[in-house]
């Protein structure tokens, strides 16, 4: 890609003029892991919501320099015991590694997938160890931080789960560099094919072992139902009455039927992965790991797909293809994904009025290569956004990372970081049904998932998982005198500003007089701050943005 | 009316209670018998009924599909022949992995039920998911069904949730079962092997409280607000040792394997010996969704749930609990295979009944048969029994309460699945 430069050209049909005012910690809060280090907080403070927005909409491809160092930086442990016979023979383990796969070619990392070849479990699932590590750095570092909002949001849409199936785990660093990074702010239509051509997505929804004469339908089912057009438009009413759908004989149908997913199914035979399988006589698949597209599986006759026909013996691909031409300009698909996106950025309470003008522009813009971005746009400057302060709930990876940024504390990503986020329900790139987590605020404040937020943050201030030690010294932006002081400015950096009493209660709880002098460079003064920031983080006030 | 008070003495002098339960521990039904407590396990996914539990000398079933992705009558590994079952001239087994269930079908505390499910079509999990979650049939439904099958349920044993010294419903999953929604008391618990502390030590419960006011009106203030009460409900029934230290739970005989599925059993075991009022608790088990490699998949599957499922039985037993423990799917998978040794979305499949009052070691439901014309769109198990009139059995449900917990149940015939 040839853009260098931050810096989208601004200006949106859909909202003529001056956007509304918008809270700073809202934006941050919303389309960033909460607000960071000062000089980030008063850039966004001088060039305002609509020149910041479209920096962040226009990323250089890549990440900027400091992340970029920090991810060349990180090392992740890796550590297991010798294997012995009778099992596999392989020495013992225990060292910091760089995030090596996180650049490799699938090809490269392909004979992770080889059980003939003796290796311990840690080696061979290291993939997915590091892409979840590299999200956690990202999340916390990144210049780009609205662009990693959406990563998150479309590894979720386009969701696979790493944590079982070995090949899923090698083709991670390929699905979110080259798929999921690469589209986040891009062409749908383009995304689309990025994905149903992914060896994450062909290993993750079963096509790559479709065959012609009895389809795998996984993956055509949640093309349509999770990736696409939704599952408010799926009509089985109709079943296999295709014509009754209204629309259907004009070609427009409104909806999909299961019809739609056997033909579907059979458009996709035949786009496999390079996985060595055998090809009939002494041809082989090379075993690469890169997509594929073997005619002989393929069913080439013809179809019927949203009520348009499909000829018999089209080209390499092109049923596929056509397929989701289809879908991503269903107006349905419009819908859904920009529902979708404006429920993920502004919450529960979207104005029908929102709702439209972002369908809209999806369906408009759909053949333009920024068209995510320019809903994105959108939806941030509608007055929707701009009312929508502590509408959203902070999944886990969002929780962490904004305490981290909150704090300042110096930060290294691990393993057990990554555990404690699974633990309040968010399984980086290990969730196992295609949903994605789920969307409905009751699943992350279950009963459950209350204790384990409150675990997390807590974890965190202990240096629990080696990710480093809160300052609490760092974090006052002048010394506080006074225990109150303190508490006032922890809960005025950490939720803002209006939310002393969070700091005040906090000191109740733990009977310390507001009044108390107070040193934060002493050790015992220091660690009271670091009880109090952890309380604050615990407080209602920081689990929504 | 018999009081509890009467009950638990009745039950005390005929020995009912093992010496580790403590009195007082069972939930009530208003008649005052105990209700048992009802365990729903959900085959997430969509279980091949047609592998799990099958007329294995049934030549449409023989023809659609390869060995290794039925049940079979004989070789190495033969499928478990049931008595009592379905049809005339039928052979069904269940899946030879299966053979702690099998036990217990002998024994009598086991009924399999079979083409049973969602009477819609539809082929989607998360859709089927949902209404089976919420007891209804269609989508039209959700105007008159915003809750879960189980919150109308525990309604219609007046339990309505506000009382921060019950926990009448749990899920022994890491996020609630959408079967209670908005049941907002319910406490999800996947593992209780660490107890239920919080997070910041000694003063947590007292920094916490004021954090998370009770009587707050926002969702995260009130659930926080839960948890703290009921946390510490469960936390002051934990048994420990002189130095204060947890005692781990191990009940004897049950011989609980350590996996997820396990944990959560046993955290709602713990929690019905506790007397908190238990009377409904969801669990998973996942993934059943095999659309490819079924084989192998499905092997390790049947084991773990069956297995699991014995020690808990053994447990509850053991304790003198009543329970009844229903597992269930949205929807059973094709007749015939895919090319990559799986099956893809389908429609009917078996459901299981254990525990006490199930009249068990027989099979129940009308089997539709497995001839092409027989098939419900030509290709799936055709569904003859409305999983809700299994449930509703089940639960024993009064005939005023049916509508409520299942809106528009139409009424049939008993099953006869209960004594």
């Amino acid at each position: 890609m040839a853009r260098t430069g931050a810096g989208r050209k601004s200006g949106n049909p859909d909202n003529p003029g001056n956007p509304p005012k918008v809270a700073d910690d809202l934006v941050l809060g919303r389309l960033a892991f909460g607000p960071g280090p000062l000089p980030e907080r008063l850039h966004l403070r001088d060039v305002g919501l609509r020149v910041w927005l479209a920096e962040q909409l226009a990323p250089p491809e890549g990440d900027d320099p400091d992340c970029a160092e920090r991810l060349a930086a990180a090392r992740l442990r890796i550590r297991y015991d010798a294997g012995k016979a009778p099992g596999p023979e392989f020495p013992a383990v225990d060292e910091m590694r760089p995030l090596d796969s996180l650049a490799a070619p699938i090809a490269q990392l392909w004979p992770l997938t080889d059980y003939k070849r003796p290796m311990a479990g840690p080696e061979r699932f290291r993939p997915r160890s590091e892409v979840a590590v590299a999200c956690l750095i990202r999340a916390v570092h990144s210049r780009w931080q609205l662009r990693e909002v959406l990563v998150d949001f479309w590894h979720n849409h386009f969701n696979v789960d790493a944590s079982q199936m070995v090949q899923v785990n090698v083709a991670l660093p390929t699905y979110d560099r080259d798929v999921i990074r690469r589209h986040a702010l891009g062409n749908f239509r383009d995304f689309l094919e990025a994905v149903a051509g992914s060896t994450a997505m062909l290993y993750y929804l079963n096509n790559r072992s479709s065959r012609a004469g009895a389809a795998n339908e996984n993956f055509a089912r949640e093309l349509f139902e999770l990736h696409s057009l939704g599952r408010e438009h799926y009509l089985n009413e109709f079943y296999n009455r295709w014509r009754d759908v209204p629309g259907a004989l004009k070609g427009q149908p409104k909806g999909f039927i299961d019809q739609d997913v056997y033909e579907a199914a059979r458009a996709f035979t035949g786009w496999v992965v390079e996985d060595g399988s055998g090809l009939g006589g002494a041809d082989r698949l090379p075993a690469s790991g890169h997509f594929a597209y073997v005619e002989s599986w393929h069913d080439n006759y013809q179809k019927r797909v949203l009520g348009v026909e499909f000829d018999p013996f089209q080209p390499a691909l092109a049923d596929g293809r056509k397929v989701l031409d289809l879908i991503a300009d269903h107006p349905a698909t419009a819908r859904h994904l920009s529902g979708k996106l404006c429920r993920r950025l502004v919450g529960d309470g979207v104005s029908p009025r929102l709702l439209s003008a972002a369908a809209d522009l999806w369906w408009r813009a759909r053949r333009q290569p920024d068209q995510i971005a320019r809903v994105v746009e959108l939806i941030a400057l509608s007055p929707d956004f701009a009312r929508s302060s502590g509408a959203r709930l902070r999944r886990p990876l969002a929780l962490a990372a904004a305490f981290v940024r909150g704090t300042g504390m110096p930060f290294t990503a691990t393993e057990g970081l990554v555990a404690g986020l699974a633990n309040a329900g968010q399984r980086l790139f290990g969730w196992a049904p295609p949903t994605g987590h789920p969307e409905e605020a009751a699943y992350w404040i279950s009963a459950n998932g209350m204790r384990q937020r409150w675990q997390l943050v807590q974890g965190l201030m202990e240096n629990r998982w080696g990710n480093g030690t809160v300052q609490p010294a760092d974090m006052l932006e002048a010394p506080a005198s006074s225990a109150g002081q303190a508490a006032d400015a922890i809960a005025t950096r950490l939720l803002g500003a209006g939310n002393a009493a969070v700091g005040r209660a906090v000191l109740a709880g733990l009977a310390v007089d507001p009044a108390r002098a107070l040193d934060a460079a002493k050790p015992a003064d220091a660690n009271l701050l670091r009880r109090v920031i952890a309380f604050t983080a615990m407080s209602a006030e920081f689990q929504t943005c | 009316m018999t009081t509890r008070r009467d009950f638990l003495k009745a039950c005390a002098a005929a020995g009912a209670f093992a010496p580790l339960a403590g009195l007082g521990r069972l939930a009530f039904a208003a008649e005052g018998a105990p209700t048992p407590l009802l365990v729903v396990v959900f085959q997430r996914g969509g279980c091949d009924g047609l592998n799990l539990v099958a007329p294995v000398n049934d030549k449409p079933y023989i023809d659609a599909r390869t060995p290794d992705l039925r049940v079979l009558d004989s070789g190495e590994r033969p499928g478990l022949a049931l008595a009592n079952g379905l049809g005339s001239g039928l052979d069904f087994r269940l899946h030879p992995e299966a053979r702690p269930l099998f036990e217990l079908y002998e024994a009598g505390r086991l009924a399999v039920l079979h083409a049973c499910g969602l009477m819609n079509g539809t082929r989607s999990h998360f859709e089927a998911q949902d209404l089976i979650e919420r007891g209804v049939v269609n989508i039209a439904d959700y105007a008159r069904s915003d809750s879960g099958w189980l919150t109308r349920y525990l309604a219609t044993l007046g339990e309505r949730g506000g009382d921060d010294r019950r926990i009448a419903a749990m899920s022994a999953n890491a996020g609630m079962s959408a079967s209670l929604l908005r049941y907002d008391d319910a406490l999800a618990l996947p593992d209780l092997s660490g107890g239920v502390p919080l997070a910041g030590g000694k003063d947590a419960a007292a920094v916490l409280a004021r954090l998370y006011p009770s009587g707050a009106t926002d969702p995260v203030r009130q659930a926080g607000a839960r948890v703290l009460a009921r946390t510490a409900l469960v936390d002051a029934r934990l048994p420990r040792q002189p130095d204060g230290r947890l005692t781990p739970y191990a009940p004897p005989g049950a011989n609980y394997e350590n996996n997820g599925f396990t944990q959560g059993l046993q955290a709602i075991a713990r929690l019905a010996r506790m007397d908190v009022g238990l009377r409904v608790a969801c669990i998973d088990h996942a993934s059943w969704d095999t659309h490819d490699a079924q084989p192998g998949r499905f092997n390790g599957l049947v084991g773990q749930l069956t297995r699991g499922l014995a020690a808990f039985h053994r447990d509850m037993a053991a304790a003198g609990l009543p329970v009844r423990v229903v597992v269930m799917t949205e929807f059973g998978r094709r007749l015939r295979a895919n090319r990559s040794q799986g099956t893809d979305h389908g429609h009917g499949s078996a459901m299981l009944v254990l525990g006490d009052g199930v009249r068990g070691g027989r099979m129940f439901g009308d089997w539709p048969g497995l001839d092409t014309p027989r098939l419900d769109q030509g290709v799936d198990l055709a569904v003859t029994t409305d999983h809700r009139h299994v449930l509703a059995e089940v639960l024993a449900l009064p005939e005023r309460d049916r509508a409520a917990v299942f809106p528009g149940l139409a009424a049939r015939a008993p099953l006869g699945l209960t004594a």
